[in-house]
């Protein structure tokens, strides 16, 4: 089994701390995800999911536990240092797509690069492979409300892709569109995940989606009921 | 992110709402504008000043007037506490080697001639021969009121051109003509033997021309004659003027001839002394009052600026929860909160940038305006300039870093899950 690219060990997250309203919302998680992994986290709503993603992809911090992202202890990190995991070793796509509007699809895939302070030439080189690889090079130059939804969340996986982050971190991606947009989509987060070997955490309230993953880690009540490799994976 | 980078983005951000940008920076438009507009003013009057006091002779002009001691035994005036001829020709002796000429005008006198059916406003000065010095006016044909007149106290006259021109048909023609002026009830004749021509320059032709013909009707007569018409045999004076040749120190000279008189002629006066005015010291005055002036109406623009620099800061307001999910965006794709903050400072920095920049092209244009209209063109000061600039550019920060560090410290999640 290949190194852990996410390490989670007894993840609490509790809101009002302190206040008669205290809410614990995780109770004491434990996740591995090993790299190059495909991984669904699902669950119904109010299950702590998003709590879950937003741990993951550290824009939150976990009020108890340990959390090693990539060979870093993300617990420690101060805010700026945080933006910089989120910067370099995170992907992450939305389900609103959240492109920055009356901002080119290139510029859009440029702008994580640009936070990392990649040289502007340099940033167009790869922004303009990226949109090679989602097929969107003819829309380089288009504004998002020139662009459909699939075409939009397309233009985010190449967003998601800019820094060549460790994990993909995608919540709802196909969530906002039609089926069949919605399978374009999927094929070509398995084709990132084939090809290039990423490591992806899929949030997903669609059984059938998950099913074309690895693993799914089932959240309800803010603790892990069931965390099994798929048939696929078995198969294989 | 570099500065380039933010820049960019202010631009790009400020284009896509053309409008709201245009209406924000209006305040910092007027406010800048106004300081540019009121400091190129400024100039404007501080040069006519200069211009004024130049065809005056400039720092050479000295004027010696009588003034009360400061312990004084009167508070009125006696016959004998008045410039005499004979103190005037003393000193011009004593001093002949300073001085250029003595002017002095011992009076004016409202006057006026029947030209056709018509009746013409005149006033009459009674002058000096030195006296066209400081008049701002030039001898155009024929010549000024000279000793000759002085000594005769000849009925003969100088008048403006536009006068000759109305009463003789021109200049040439009115030479030699009999100009009859009704002064207290009486007629008399005077034999015209110049005519003068005003020479000025900004503000004060401004105002001429604006007057009209009022200003042209001064006729000048030597002083001996108007003093003779009031049957005052030796005509004193309250004030004179002394030109004096160009290299004498004018402070050091005015202080010698006022120590000279107060010596030789008011020792022994209970109350009344020699005081001096140089030019110079007139026109600093002029200045600083010029500059209270310019002062007090800066301070008012800079408070509009201030008025200006808080509806940025309400705009910025607004923009940055419009921006929210953006912000949450940029924040999640790695984007440091010192980015977020610089990246609303700059947007505000440009925003008054470009408001201050506008505001210093309408204040140069509006100021030369009014430039054209009085006459005398000038530009604003680099100074004002730069300090207009730099003032917008301060507003910018400082109105701008209350809402960009409200968007820097947004919290992603929060942000992101803003409609």
């Amino acid at each position: 089994m290949n190194r852990p690219i996410i390490d989670m060990k007894g993840i609490f997250k509790r809101f009002y701390i302190g206040t008669p309203n205290e809410l614990e919302i995780l109770h004491g998680l434990d996740i591995s995800v090993p790299e190059g992994q495909f991984v669904s986290i699902v669950g119904a709503s109010g299950s702590g999911k998003s709590t879950l993603m937003n741990i993951v992809g550290a824009l939150d911090r976990q009020t108890e536990g340990k959390y090693v992202l990539d060979g870093i202890d993300v617990s420690k990190l101060d805010d700026t240092e945080l933006s910089g995991i989120r910067n370099k070793k995170i992907g992450f796509v939305f389900q609103t797509f959240n492109l920055i509007s009356r901002t080119s699809a290139l510029k859009n895939v440029e702008l994580p690069m640009l936070y990392a302070g990649v040289p502007a030439k340099e940033r167009t080189k790869r922004a303009k492979e990226l949109l090679e690889i989602v097929e969107m090079t003819d829309r380089a130059s288009h504004m998002p409300n020139e662009l459909s939804g699939g075409q939009k969340q397309r233009i985010a996986i190449a967003r998601a892709m800019a820094n060549d982050p460790a994990i993909i971190l995608a919540d709802e991606p196909t969530g906002a569109l039609d089926s069949k947009t919605g399978r374009l989509v999927m094929d070509l987060f398995h084709k990132l995940h084939k090809e290039k070997g990423k490591t992806i955490v899929l949030i997903t309230h669609n059984p059938e989606l998950a099913e074309e993953t690895d693993r799914i880690i089932t959240l309800s009540d803010g603790r892990i009921i069931s965390d099994r490799m798929t048939d696929k994976e078995a198969a294989e | 992110m570099n500065l380039i980078e933010n820049i960019k983005l202010a631009f790009a951000s400020l284009k896509s709402n053309k409008m709201r940008a245009l209406l924000t920076m209006l305040g910092i438009i007027i406010g800048v504008s106004s300081v540019i507009m009121i400091n190129t003013l400024g100039s404007i009057m501080e040069n006519s000043v200069t211009d004024t006091f130049d065809s005056q002779g400039g720092s050479n002009l000295i004027g010696f007037q009588i003034t009360m001691k400061k312990d004084a035994a009167r508070d009125y005036l006696m016959p004998d506490d008045f410039i005499s001829e004979e103190m005037i020709e003393s000193v011009e002796q004593r001093f002949a080697d300073d001085i250029n000429v003595v002017s002095v005008m011992y009076g004016s006198e409202n006057g006026t001639t029947r030209h056709k059916r018509e009746t013409l406003d005149l006033v009459i000065y009674g002058v000096s021969p030195g006296y066209i010095k400081q008049s701002m006016t030039e001898v155009i044909a024929g010549r000024y009121i000279n000793d000759k007149d002085i000594r005769k106290g000849g009925k003969v006259c100088a008048i403006s051109n536009k006068q000759a021109i109305k009463l003789y048909g021109s200049v040439k023609d009115a030479i030699g003509q009999t100009l009859s002026i009704k002064m207290y009830g009486s007629m008399y004749d005077f034999t015209v033997v110049g005519v003068y021509e005003y020479r000025m320059t900004g503000m004060m032709s401004a105002m001429v021309n604006a007057m009209g013909e009022d200003w042209n009707n001064e006729v000048y007569i030597p002083y001996t004659t108007l003093s003779e018409m009031y049957g005052e045999t030796d005509p004193t004076f309250y004030y004179f003027y002394v030109h004096i040749n160009d290299g004498v120190d004018a402070e050091s000279f005015a202080s010698d001839v006022k120590n000279y008189m107060n010596n030789r002629y008011y020792r022994n006066n209970d109350s009344i002394e020699i005081f001096y005015q140089t030019a110079e010291a007139q026109m600093s005055m002029m200045s600083q009052v010029l500059g209270v002036v310019s002062m007090v109406i800066s301070v008012i623009a800079g408070i509009s600026l201030v008025v200006g620099g808080i509806g940025v800061m309400n705009i910025m307001l607004v923009s940055v929860t419009e921006r929210t999910r953006e912000i949450g965006v940029r924040k999640a794709l790695g984007a440091p909160n010192s980015a977020i903050r610089s990246q609303f400072i700059i947007e505000s920095i440009i925003i008054c940038l470009i408001g201050g920049l506008i505001g210093i092209i309408f204040g140069v244009l509006l100021g030369n305006l009014i430039g054209i209209i009085v006459g005398t063109m000038a530009s604003p000061s680099v100074g004002a300039i730069l300090l207009a600039v730099s003032f917008s550019m301060a507003i910018g920060i400082f109105f701008g870093y209350y809402p960009a560090n409200r968007a820097a410290k947004l919290d992603p999640i929060e942000a992101l899950r803003y409609e």
